[in-house]
């Protein structure tokens, strides 16, 4: 038996489609156009190897143990940063979430501003925000808190809303016929439908919010992110090391952890099926 | 007629289901109350704060756009720098994501090497990354596009990854039933069954990036995000203003393409 070898696009004429083509020249295109304004520079990327390996080299150092319990103590704050930002930005955007959705709100106009409104303060990252509310309320952890819970209060009122928007009609109707007023009919009837995708969001948007948590701390807005960075400027190796494994080891573990609950969520909803 | 009463027997009754709801409420405002003790956040700052924050805010209410060319510069810079990025990551995950998908991987042990690298990937925050480049090729866009492909290359795998796993069982039997090869079975079956999904990902992470290269210039890494950072540092609130009003507007235009972009798709 012979493996097929001839490659041929499934079409008419073998080739491929015009879109795809079309598509593939535009970003190449682009690429070619921008070229000159990233500066790529094939021979500075080569040369940047030996740096690279060199740095690599640097890693390998015994840590600093002393330097230990204050990276718990960042490692801490940065993942208490994280909770609270969420509960807070939980809070504010489950109503505003409702107000956004277009079968739940109480009004067209209602709609368009919250909406607009979640857009514009999910617009900008967290660290914008944090280098602004640090010249607002001074360093610390709560400017870091207050960018993070800002910024995650539009991506979570805009999930929220789409989550509300395809909630089954039945189960509504099904409330408002029992005689429930405005709030019990969305109170009762859309959000118990929406709680599980709710759940997910949650997860998503914790798991966001301590992949930025952990560098806020570059603008003095608290966290690890200024032992991080601090000690990359100093080339303490030694710092580096435990900071940057400590910071891979706690993002993997809320990643796989939300994985987890997450495909739990989706196999039970498919089980209620 | 008269009905018959009958009252049901109490021991039927199935218990009331406990609802521990309360219980997970006090628990989680348990939590947070320490948190907060433990951040020594004081609601007195965080009022006086709040009090300043409008005069603060009204600092920024006269934008100084008498640079904006240079600013428009800057943004095309950034926008480069994360188109740069998107489709580095993108030629990186069209290879690492068919190994990366339990029901294509040749080999088991590929499949765990490649959700490791994938995980690494996501694992280390860009702006780290960008750190780590600079330092490597001096300042400038390059190291900042290269930080955005690798640590979002690291993204769209996983998400190429799962949507090759939730393709049907029989798209992948069909091509592997007339003989064809691991990247025959990708190129055949695997991608054009995902496309448009695909397609919705990639535009995710070019929007995503676009907002994220505005604020690697903070580590050196070019664009925008420096000439921010240096005016907020030294108050000169005119010039943030007509900054941040820049980005802003980018960032919306193209939140708004490529809300588009997905509808026509889907």
């Amino acid at each position: 038996m012979t493996p097929i070898l001839i490659w041929r696009w499934p079409t008419r004429n073998g080739l491929p489609p015009l879109p795809a083509i079309a598509s593939v020249v535009t970003v190449l295109v682009a690429m070619w156009l921008t070229a000159s304004l990233v500066e790529v520079d094939l021979a500075r990327l080569i040369g940047s190897l030996g740096k690279m390996a060199a740095f690599a080299g640097n890693m390998f150092v015994m840590p600093d143990w002393k330097y230990l319990p204050q990276l718990l103590g960042k490692m801490l704050e940065t993942i208490e940063m994280t909770f609270l930002a969420t509960a807070i930005a939980l809070l504010v955007s489950l109503p505003l979430g409702l107000l956004a959705a277009r079968n739940a709100t109480p009004h067209l106009i209602v709609y368009r501003l919250v909406r607009d409104l979640l857009s514009l303060m999910r617009a900008m990252p967290e660290l914008v925000w944090a280098l602004v509310f640090v010249s607002a309320v001074g360093l610390g952890p709560l400017p870091g808190v207050m960018a993070l819970a800002f910024v995650t209060v539009g991506f979570m009122g805009k999930f929220f809303a789409e989550t509300i928007e395809v909630v089954d009609q039945k189960q509504v109707e099904g409330v408002t016929a029992h005689g429930a007023g405005w709030f019990q009919v969305r109170m009762f009837g859309m959000l118990p439908q929406a709680l599980p995708d709710f759940v997910g969001t949650v997860m998503y948007i914790l798991d966001h919010n301590l992949r930025a948590a952990t560098v806020l701390g570059l603008v003095g807005a608290g966290g690890i992110g200024y032992d991080l960075v601090m000690s990359m400027r100093l080339f303490q190796y030694d710092r580096l090391l435990p900071i940057a494994v400590s910071i891979y080891l706690v993002v993997t573990l809320l990643d796989r952890l939300s994985d987890q609950l997450r495909s739990r969520i989706i196999h039970g909803a498919q089980a209620k099926i | 007629m008269k009905l018959k009463q009958t009252t049901p027997p109490s021991s039927a009754l199935p218990p009331k289901p406990r609802n521990l709801f309360p219980v997970w409420l006090a628990a989680l405002l348990a939590l947070l109350w320490l948190i907060v003790h433990d951040l020594e956040i004081s609601f007195e700052t965080l009022a006086y704060g709040v009090a300043d924050m409008g005069e603060y805010f009204s600092r920024y209410s006269k934008p100084d756009f008498s640079e904006l060319s240079r600013y428009l510069e800057l943004m095309k810079v950034t926008l480069a720098t994360a188109l740069w990025g998107t489709v580095f990551a993108l030629v990186v995950a069209f290879f690492l994501a068919p190994l990366a998908a339990r029901n294509l991987a040749p080999h088991p042990l590929a499949y765990r090497a490649a959700r490791e690298i994938l995980n690494f990937m996501r694992a280390m925050p860009d702006l780290l990354l960008a750190l780590i480049f600079v330092a490597a090729l001096g300042l400038g866009p390059l190291p900042g596009a290269l930080a955005l492909g690798v640590h979002t290359a690291g993204f769209l795998g996983k998400f190429f990854a799962e949507s090759l796993e939730r393709v049907d069982k029989g798209v992948y039997e069909g091509v592997t039933s007339t003989g064809a090869n691991f990247p025959q079975i990708v190129m055949y079956a695997g991608w054009p069954s995902i496309l448009r999904e695909a397609l919705g990902y990639v535009l995710y992470i070019m929007d995503r990036n676009v907002r994220m290269a505005s604020v690697l210039g903070m580590v050196g890494a070019g664009g925008i995000g420096l000439a921010l950072h240096d005016t907020l540092r030294m108050f000169n609130y005119g010039q943030s203003a007509a900054l941040i009003i820049v980005i802003l507007v980018t960032i919306l235009v193209i939140d708004y393409a490529s809300a588009w972009l997905r509808r026509r798709l889907s």
